[in-house]
């Protein structure tokens, strides 16, 4: 495990003030702030910068880091000695569980190990856990087996919580969609005594994809075809997550029309539409040929594209 | 991998969380959500409290609401229009990327 520099994390000297850090932060969680940051990697470093404000921003949590971390470099492999936190009370409540287990094992080391309610007869329901899952497109078209992997607190038999990862397989059923929710009973914290344990809910969320544009279950593409088989109607194949379409291009249509192919999109009940909006690609006039057929047209064709109609 | 391994949930769709559920999954406290519900901070959901249904939209919201005024300490109505509009760039987002333009 890495010892972790949170003062450098934060860009603030060992001997700062409570406002002073407070500051610093306040300025890295407008920089990193996930929701409007440009920062490519803001998420991961909005979760150090919590994690170090977290630790330096409490008193009894940075004295004991400050004592264990003396003569670490960053990065350095630390090692805290065995017991450490027997000397340390902890009073606030620390960082919830959701928080925690976003947290480096570093942290989890340190601070996770909080004594949770003793277990005994006291009986309650598990906690339920949220977490995202970030599927393909296809697995949305034809359902799929994808691997989850969690880090939750998990208590041992003394009482003591610990951050514990687990990996889950679950099934996405075929016609899932972003802004859904699949819950698995059971899967999320222990329940206390013997009561159930709380459920896990994943939000659905779908990878952007390079050709596809999902909308709920409607699905967006672009759909390239030659001047000709605009001006003239054709029937052309059109490639889709599942396979491949025939569709038919009216007669006269233009760049920019959609066409709605129903029922095609993500499956479901009702399932989604296919919309292929219409990109009309020009041939390059590289070659003499080429560049003939565009005069003819240019002299035959009546034709003024700025005419206001 | 077996079959006994591999998980099947429910597939939850549009309002489907009761106020606890949301609470539980947002590790949000019941107070703090309900307080903001009733200030009308937080689009209140119609009917009692134990027929109010939230959809996942509304679990990002209250998340995102709670990380404004915890990592900011933003007051709560600062938050909810951080949140408002945050919500308004998300569409306008997603608008772009049904264009193609994004």
């Amino acid at each position: 495990m890495e010892y972790r520099d949170y003062y450098g994390t934060l860009g603030v000297p060992r001997e700062a003030t409570i406002d002073e850090i407070k500051k610093a932060y306040r300025k890295l969680a407008r920089k990193y702030h996930p929701d409007v940051s440009k920062e490519p990697d803001a998420e991961a470093r909005m979760r150090e910068v919590n994690e170090a404000y977290a630790v330096l921003s409490d008193a009894e949590k940075r004295a004991a880091y400050d004592e264990l971390g003396r003569g670490y470099r960053p990065g350095q492999e630390f090692r805290p000695p065995p017991g450490w936190d027997a000397g340390f009370e902890f009073s606030g409540p620390g960082a919830s569980g959701a928080e925690a287990a976003d947290f480096s094992d570093f942290f989890a080391e340190l601070f996770g190990r909080m004594r949770g309610a003793p277990a005994g007869e006291f009986r309650m329901r598990g906690e339920d856990h949220h977490a995202k899952i970030l599927l393909e497109l296809e697995d949305a078209y034809s359902g799929a087996v994808r691997q989850v992997t969690l880090r939750a607190p998990k208590m041992d038999d003394q009482g003591r919580v610990a951050l514990a990862t687990r990996t889950l397989n679950v099934k996405i059923p075929k016609g899932v969609h972003a802004g859904q929710i699949i819950r698995l009973a059971g899967q999320g914290g222990p329940g206390m005594g013997s009561a159930r344990a709380g459920d896990l809910l994943l939000e659905v969320q779908i990878r952007p994809h390079g050709r596809y544009r999902a909308d709920g279950r409607d699905l967006h593409v672009t759909l390239p075809v030659a001047p000709w088989e605009a001006a003239l109607g054709a029937v052309v194949p059109v490639d889709v997550p599942d396979g491949q379409l025939q569709v038919r291009i009216p007669a006269g249509a233009q760049s920019g029309r959609v066409l709605r192919v129903r029922g095609r999109g993500i499956p479901g009940d009702p399932p989604g539409n296919l919309l292929l909006e219409i990109q009309v690609v020009l041939p390059e006039a590289a070659t003499a040929k080429a560049k003939e057929l565009y005069e003819t047209m240019a002299r035959e064709l009546a034709f003024d594209p700025r005419r206001e109609t | 991998m077996t079959d006994d391994d591999i998980l099947t949930g429910f597939v939850l769709e549009g309002r489907c969380l009761t106020f606890e559920e949301l609470c539980a999954a947002g590790a949000l406290e019941q107070d703090w959500l309900l307080r903001h519900i009733e200030e009308g901070l937080f689009p209140a959901p119609g009917g009692t409290r134990s027929e109010w249904r939230f959809s996942a939209l509304g679990l990002a919201r209250a998340r995102r609401m709670r990380s404004l005024e915890r990592d900011f300490e933003a007051v709560p109505e600062l938050a909810a229009l951080v949140a408002d509009m945050l919500e308004e760039l998300d569409a306008l987002r997603a608008r772009l990327r049904v264009a193609g333009l994004e």
